[in-house]
């Protein structure tokens, strides 16, 4: 699994270091900016969603916790970016601590709840403070560089999946979390708190989050409830999540660049039709469901791995005749 | 002080329709052990059924509720062995899909009433809309619309006879066993598959027949869902999952949030209060308000 990660993961991160030097396109740098951003909130989505089992559905809530908290101290304190962006994460995080205390001692549906109800208590919030500008939103100090952003983007991605791999994939932690979500009882009786685990996943998920949603507020330069805390990140993660594969790294990625893919083309060529996207989000989500529960890279990997078996099978008793001729 | 009464009052008519949405809801919960994000869309749905068959017919919508309530217990009759599969499948985390699963149909369900509906706010007219009763004692005055009153009178009519339905008649007690355990239940010679289809249907062509309701005492807008799936919530929440008895109570306190924060707060700011009295009951009693949830 290792060699496959750095056979793949390598290349893949070398080409999206050198494609701004190649290609100088503004617009297709910033779709992969874009890109890049959604893949981060896919994968930090799936610590809670595939790994754990709990559903976040304020994931939006996050995003734009951060974005605003990093706006805020830029806009009425004067403090710098980089000083700020962290500051976003950390905003994240305790209000994880603060949403998943209560509710991550319940069962799965009251977390889901209660994430849900968070989103659109903060996004009310946004609405009705005057320090957030409201419904008007807040206008950022321009910079505009889309390579600073590109990379920036990247970098904190690219952080984010090496380490989530190695939390998840490769340290006890992603175990005590799978057996969290296959059973949360026996994960108990072995010596677990799942309590505990349960919130620094949360935490884990939110961060990154935050941060992306700082990078965001700085990158567009203007955030606004709707588009900040609407329920469409959350909805557009999920589906990303879902769609590419529970519980993988590489699924939410697959995901992300699929949907992603699909939402910009059907963006810049349908956009007379909005409502419809709400409605194929919502087809993706409970035909995947349906026919997909592993989703698309889980799907795929049970066919190989199906297939591996099935020529094991044929090879084996291959064998045996073979075997069993000889012996004649 | 003067308008507290009235807050009071109006809290109390509109808990009303709350009730039955949230026992519908809570009953589903018990049987199939699902969530349904789609709550709210489904009385969005059932309000512009109402709104709709009202405008076609020009019956009254208190007239068109049983049409209604068999139009969306048909459908939910039909939609239920997809979330059954869903639930029972073997791959993967079959609660979390469900609850994934009904997330995707709501966001459907809001696409699909945002092309076709459009984004006006409308509001059915019924022949109970004009009329209203008013009182004046004691220095108070209290008013009390005929159309919220009539609700109430539907809620509590409906509430009997879930409660008939539930504890009187064989196919109750087949739902108190399925919800009770499933394979036990199942051994008894209950049929799970048909149970479960039948009660969501239930579920949600009495949650469409609120629907009309809130159409007729309220408004009709396609974006109206969410807003109502957190109230369903709301309620099971603080009554405790799956604990029946807890929901009347619970409604009728969201009602009075609701109303009071109308009267004497902004009304921009009740989803907030509600977050925070939701947030608190799960910090001081996760089991709802008696302690009595699962």
């Amino acid at each position: 699994m290792k060699d496959k990660i750095i056979r793949w993961g390598l290349p893949v991160l070398f080409v999206l270091i050198a494609m701004p030097a190649v290609i100088h396109d503004t617009f297709f740098l910033r779709v992969v900016t874009e890109a890049v951003m959604w893949i981060g909130l896919a994968i930090a989505f799936d610590v809670l969603a595939g790994y754990t089992g709990y559903l976040n559905f304020g994931h939006g809530a996050f995003f734009g916790l951060g974005a605003y908290t990093t706006a805020l101290l830029m806009m009425k304190a004067g403090w710098p970016f980089a000083l700020a962006l962290p500051m976003g994460g950390v905003m994240a995080a305790v209000a994880a601590l603060i949403a998943g205390f209560p509710t991550l001692r319940l069962k799965g549906a009251y977390f889901a709840i209660a994430t849900w109800a968070l989103s659109r208590a903060v996004q009310q919030l946004a609405l009705i403070m005057d320090i957030t500008g409201g419904p008007d939103g807040m206008r950022l100090p321009p910079f505009l560089n889309p390579q600073f952003f590109y990379y920036l983007m990247l970098a904190i991605v690219a952080a984010t999946f090496a380490l989530l791999w190695y939390l998840l994939e490769h340290s006890p932690f992603g175990l005590k979390l799978k057996a969290i979500r296959e059973d949360e009882q026996g994960a108990m009786a072995l010596g677990l708190n799942p309590t505990k685990l349960k919130m620094q996943a949360f935490i884990l998920s939110a961060v990154p989050t935050g941060i992306l949603g700082g990078v965001y507020a700085y990158w567009i330069t203007f955030i606004d409830p709707a588009s900040t805390l609407g329920d469409l990140i959350s909805d557009q993660a999920l589906v990303m999540v879902v769609f590419g594969g529970m519980g993988t790294l590489i699924g939410p990625v697959i995901g992300a660049i699929l949907i992603f893919a699909f939402k910009t083309l059907f963006w810049a060529y349908l956009s007379d039709f909005q409502l419809l996207y709400l409605i194929i989000l919502g087809a993706v989500i409970a035909l995947s469901v349906v026919f997909m529960p592993n989703g698309l890279w889980g799907t795929l990997g049970g066919f190989k791995k199906k297939k591996r078996d099935h020529e094991n099978k044929l090879e084996t008793s291959l064998e045996a005749r073979l075997q069993k001729n000889e012996g004649e | 002080m003067e308008l507290l009464p009235q807050a009071l009052m109006d809290g109390i008519l509109l808990g009303g329709i709350y009730i039955t949405i949230a026992i519908a809801f809570s009953l589903t919960y018990g049987v199939m052990h699902i969530i349904d994000f789609a709550v709210g869309e489904w009385i969005m749905f059932g309000a512009f059924a109402g709104f709709y068959l009202n405008k076609w017919t020009g019956l009254d919508p208190f007239l068109l509720l049983p049409v209604v309530f068999v139009i969306f217990g048909l459908i939910g009759c039909l939609i239920q062995p997809v979330i059954h599969r869903v639930l029972s499948g073997s791959k993967g985390n079959p609660l979390l899909m469900g609850l994934v699963f009904t997330f995707g149909l709501g966001l459907m369900f809001q696409g699909l009433a945002m092309t076709v509906f459009g984004f006006y706010s409308n509001s059915t007219p019924s022949m109970f809309s004009e009329g209203s009763f008013f009182f004046e004692k004691f220095g108070f005055s209290l008013t009390i619309s005929t159309v919220r009153l009539a609700g109430l009178i539907y809620a509590l009519a409906i509430t009997m006879a879930l409660h008939y339905l539930l504890k009187k008649t064989n196919f109750g007690l087949g739902v108190r066993a399925l919800a009770l355990n499933k394979d036990s239940a199942g051994l008894m010679g209950v049929n799970g598959k048909r149970t479960g289809a039948l009660v969501y249907g239930l579920y949600v062509g009495v949650t469409a027949m609120t629907g009309v309701l809130i159409g007729c005492i309220l408004s009709v807008s396609a974006g109206m869902g969410p807003q109502y799936t957190i109230f369903a919530f709301f309620v099971v929440v603080l009554a405790g999952m799956g604990y029946l008895a807890g929901v009347p109570w619970a409604a009728l306190l969201l009602g009075m949030v609701q109303s009071i924060f109308l009267i004497y707060f902004d009304p921009g700011h009740t989803l907030l209060a509600v977050f925070a009295i939701l947030y608190t009951i799960l910090l001081i009693s996760p089991k709802g308000l008696f302690g009595r949830g699962v």
